[in-house]
């Protein structure tokens, strides 16, 4: 009798929850509610009426949905995914093909990817379904880990999803994709000189992929080096951002109150640019909080990797890891101007079903690893 | 190596790496928490300050477009609450572009592909608001305030829109289209010199017609607000009110809407009887040069440029051989045919070539002096008429008449005589695109690089052919100065200002160009000779119209082009007329002419349009139209 049994029974007697890893949980629960409060205080004056309550009527719903498939995932034994790992592929390209086709308005809009009045974002579920794809590639390469090879496989496995994010254009989440590759290639132990080259000859490429951008998404993405020298065109959004963050201070303006950040019904600051209302109303002292709170959550899924039952286990905390990491650095980065102007979400906080939803369920994915991880092997 | 795994066959997980891994992390956090240490802590004073005085700006507040009514007070320019869907980029998610304006696209019938087009094709700041459908419906502009929050980028902006009227109010604007004109958005280009006169960005301006030529009457004086805003440039509330706008002059039109539809109807009639491609057809009132109707056609339809024209329907517009877009009235010139003896009748008497009793020989072809024996100018009858003097050569139009007399005044003559009755030159209607002709001259051969002007083509000169080139406004308003015993008017396009029911307020005074430096005498030859080409000439039938009235007028031809197959030229052919109380009178206050390019059935097709309008205008129970077969009964001449 296979594995299959024995999980599927064990499952059921639940001897794993004793593993259960509580802090992990806690950390996200707390950015979720930050996420939350932060977004009803964005929300709060809004001039086109109760956005503030549905949003967060919205999140709740969302994390329920969330939370559900974290237990499921949980409650799985994640060795599964690795059956799974060359279907997951297919369907992830399937759906930023899907994504892109219906971007261009090939079949019209009837296309369009809306689950109970949610509109789902397939590239968020991408990320975290690539992780699961290369970590079951690097886990099967086993000595042949420092070959060449290895590398251009794996980075060959990415390009595919990674273009057609990049020609949406989702140019942040293009970028998530390489960090990915990056940290899990540097953690199964690819050969760093070959790491080396490829990533020097990706730089050497990445004045082909800024002429590829739009004239507006070249201008933002610059303004970083100089925030002030165009600051009512291009610049605008980021030297507005900077006034909010600054003007915050040792401890905020306090919620809701209408700072600079205060104002009315904005998407992008409800979405993208939402750590400046943190970093506004909270001030430097709720700004460390929320930076600690990740750097939490970070020493959490690093743990789980180090201690994972196998290679594969870690490969996938590796990733999330990254995945997370590169989203923090991007996003609040981009708000305090030390990098470009991209439009990526913020982990947890960010008001959005599909990257709730999807970061959950690797969360999900994380506590089946942890689980798992004492057990001994078959 | 720390193997973690049992010696199974997995991979190695090296310490190292995790170390290295974490080390990198918690530099990353700390380098975040050091500038945000900087900016919020050590410079926080300073964003603060510049936060506070980022968050008010001056806005400006378009000022409502005058309104443009027709001499009985109709409107036929009227400003409607429009709504225009907007997007602006930076809110406006990449990855979900294609989607968000797919839904557009479904809520408010527009085309997806077009909104992407013009999206892509906006080239200024991300905060800029980038109209991509205007002229959305009420009922769509709520559904979209309702999807609100799932439509990001996406702003729905109320702004008025030009809509044309005809006479009835319905939203049919290509009764008018060549008068009235149309608005359409600014260019970026053109912001360059537009922006210091205080037009913005997606701002409208007048293109054609009235709504270019009263441009700044029409757009008023935008006022100016002070007003809060968030930090992705929305506003939140008005502080204060620096300066009210100022609402656009509303302007009455001279033209009547309702005598504009019967010349329409008149016209359209003709050119499809006798298979014309273009027609123009305008209606003065000589004694104040008031145009009462002004119908070109083919007219386009400018409702479809105030809701910005869509790239196939613009194209379709230019493409199109007979150019809708252009005002034949006044911006094209054709050769004027016979109508073109009254410059040279008034130059000949004047210039003491003639009197108005002395008779001279007619020819079946005049042998032009000076030439080889035979080279000759045929009548148009090919027969001659006999002796004639002036008003019977002009009712007849005998060319070879009018040879001799374009001869012995000379060319130069013949030149200044012409500028007198205002051909040559602009009139200086209040309309864009005026051409001012050519009138052939010394001076004029000179430009050419040539000696002078061949005895042959002053010939032709005396009946309007081969070099002379005017437009219909320009034979009517010389007709018309003859009319009213010698005053060259001003064609008036305006009447006066209105309030915003259309009520006149304020009325521009007709104005005199010049008084005609010919006699009167000779004008008053003139005029009975325009009486007799109605009463004896060949005008036919049209002379049986029961009017209130001696109508008087002058048909005219003039081949051009190349030879049809049945070995005839084709030919435009003109009717221009005036209805004084009597032969010979300085009373009228209707003139028109009519002009119908490249007809190639036989006979005056003009001639019957205006005889069509006529019995229209004075609501005649007796239908003297001819068949189109029968054309030709009026001698194309």
């Amino acid at each position: 009798m296979g594995v299959a049994t024995a999980t599927f029974v064990e499952t059921f007697r639940g001897r794993e929850w004793r593993h259960f890893d509580v802090q992990l949980l806690l950390y996200v629960l707390l950015l979720i509610g930050v996420g939350i409060v932060m977004g009803f205080s964005a929300g709060y004056n809004d001039p086109s009426a109760a956005g503030g309550m549905t949003q967060t009527v919205k999140t709740l719903i969302w994390a329920a949905i969330g939370l559900t498939l974290f237990f499921v995932a949980a409650s799985v034994d994640y060795h599964w995914l690795r059956t799974l790992a060359a279907p997951i592929y297919l369907v992830v390209l399937g759906l930023l093909t899907l994504t892109m086709l219906v971007g261009t308005n090939l079949f019209g809009a009837q296309m369009s990817v809306t689950v109970a009045g949610l509109d789902f974002q397939l590239s968020e579920v991408s990320k975290v379904l690539m992780i699961v794809v290369l970590a079951t590639f690097l886990s099967a390469r086993r000595e042949r880990i420092g070959r060449l090879s290895t590398i251009l496989v794996a980075a060959a496995l990415m390009a595919i999803p990674t273009l057609l994010v990049f020609r949406q254009p989702d140019l942040g989440t293009a970028l998530v994709f390489v960090g990915i590759l990056v940290g899990m290639l540097f953690m199964s132990g690819a050969s760093l000189g070959w790491m080396g080259l490829v990533v020097a000859g990706v730089l050497g490429a990445a004045p082909i992929v800024v002429s590829m951008l739009q004239e507006y998404q070249r201008q933002r993405l610059f303004c970083f080096l100089d925030p002030y020298a165009d600051p009512q065109g291009a610049c605008y959004q980021l030297v507005q951002a900077l006034n909010a963050v600054g003007s915050g201070g040792w401890l905020g303006r306090g919620l809701t109150v209408g700072g600079e950040s205060q104002r009315g019904y904005i998407p992008v600051q409800s979405t993208d640019f939402i750590f400046t209302v943190v970093a506004e109303d909270l001030g430097f002292v709720g700004s460390i909080v929320v930076l600690a709170l990740f750097g939490f959550l970070l020493w959490r899924v690093l743990l789980i990797g180090w201690q994972a039952g196998d290679a594969f286990g870690m490969l996938i905390a590796v990733g999330l890891a990254t995945m997370i990491l590169v989203q923090l650095l991007i996003n609040v980065g981009m708000v305090i101007g030390m990098m470009p102007v991209t439009g990526i979400p913020l982990p947890f906080i960010t008001y959005g079903g599909s990257s709730l939803i999807s970061l959950l369920f690797g969360m999900g994915i994380l506590q089946s690893i942890r689980m798992r991880s004492h057990k001994p092997t078959l | 190596m720390a193997d973690l795994n049992d010696g199974r066959l997995d991979l190695r997980r090296s310490s190292a790496r995790f170390i290295a891994f974490g080390i990198v992390t918690a530099i990353f956090l700390t380098v975040l928490g050091g500038r945000l240490f900087q900016l919020q802590v050590v410079s926080g004073g300073e964003y603060a300050r510049r936060a506070a005085a980022d968050r008010t700006v001056d806005v400006p507040l378009p000022a409502p477009r005058g309104l443009i009514f027709d001499r009985e007070g109709r409107p036929l320019a009227v400003n409607t609450p429009s709504w225009t869907v907007n997007v602006r980029p930076a809110d406006l998610p990449d990855a979900r572009t294609g989607r968000i304006l797919a839904r557009v696209a479904r809520l408010t019938g527009a085309d997806a592909g077009v909104m992407r087009e013009r999206l892509d094709a906006f080239r200024g700041s991300p905060y800029d608001l980038v109209p991509v459908e205007r002229g959305v419906g009420r009922e769509a502009a709520l559904l979209l305030a309702e999807e609100a929050e799932q439509l990001p980028g996406i702003v729905v902006e109320v702004e008025p829109i030009r809509r044309y009227l005809d006479e009835t109010g319905e939203p049919v604007g290509a009764l008018l289209s060549h008068v009235v004109g149309y608005t359409g958005p600014v260019s970026r280009e053109e912001l360059t010199t537009l922006e210091p006169e205080g037009y913005l960005r997606a701002d409208v301006i007048g293109r054609s017609g009235i709504e270019a030529s009263f441009e700044s009457d029409l757009r008023g004086r935008y006022g100016m607000q002070r007003v809060e805003r968030d930090p992705s440039g929305r506003l939140l509330k008005v502080i204060e009110i620096a300066r009210e706008p100022e609402p656009g002059t509303n302007l009455m039109l001279t033209v009547d809407a309702r005598v504009q539809r019967l010349v329409t109807r008149a016209l359209e009639w003709g050119m499809e009887a006798a298979d014309v491609s273009q027609g123009v057809t305008v209606v003065m009132n000589p004694q104040t040069g008031e145009i009462l109707a002004m119908v070109s056609l083919p007219a386009y339809e400018n409702n479809k440029f105030a809701a910005g024209i869509s790239v196939e329907d613009f194209n379709v517009y230019l493409a199109d051989p007979d150019r809708p877009l252009r005002n034949h009235a006044i911006s094209d010139i054709y050769p004027p045919g016979s109508t073109y003896k009254l410059v040279t009748g008034i130059a000949a008497m004047e210039e003491g070539v003639t009197t108005a009793s002395r008779e001279w020989p007619t020819y079946a072809c005049y042998q032009i002096p000076g030439a080889p024996e035979g080279e000759c100018l045929f009548d148009w009858n090919r027969q001659g008429f006999g002796p004639l003097a002036m008003v019977d050569a002009f009712a007849k139009s005998s060319d070879t008449f009018f040879y001799q007399m374009a001869i012995a005044t000379g060319v130069d003559p013949l030149a200044e005589w012409a500028h007198d009755l205002g051909f040559g030159e602009r009139s200086g209607i209040r309309l864009p695109g005026e051409e001012p002709g050519i009138i052939a001259s010394t001076e004029w051969a000179r430009r050419q690089g040539r000696a002078g002007v061949f005895t042959g083509e002053v010939a032709q000169a005396g009946i309007g052919q081969n070099v002379i080139a005017v437009t219909p406004l320009q034979v009517l308003n010389a007709y018309a100065a003859v009319a009213n015993g010698g005053r060259l008017m001003r064609p008036m396009i305006v009447r006066g200002e209105t309030d915003a029911s259309g009520a006149l307020v304020r009325e521009f005074e007709p104005e005199v160009i010049r008084t005609l430096a010919a006699d009167p005498a000779t004008l008053h030859t003139m005029r009975v000779g325009a009486r007799e080409v109605i009463t004896s000439g060949h005008a036919y039938n049209i002379r049986d119209l029961d009017l209130p009235g001696a109508l008087s007028g002058k048909t005219g031809t003039a081949e051009f082009g190349e030879l049809t197959p049945d070995g005839t030229l084709p030919f435009h052919s003109w009717f221009v007329a005036y209805l004084p109380s009597a032969a010979g009178a300085t009373d009228a206050e209707l003139a028109v002419v009519s002009f119908s390019y490249s007809a190639v059935v036989p006979g005056n097709v003009s001639a019957e349009v205006v005889k069509y309008f006529l019995q229209l205008y004075y609501e005649l129970d007796e239908d003297l139209r001819l068949d189109p077969n029968d054309f030709s009964l009026v001698t194309a001449n």
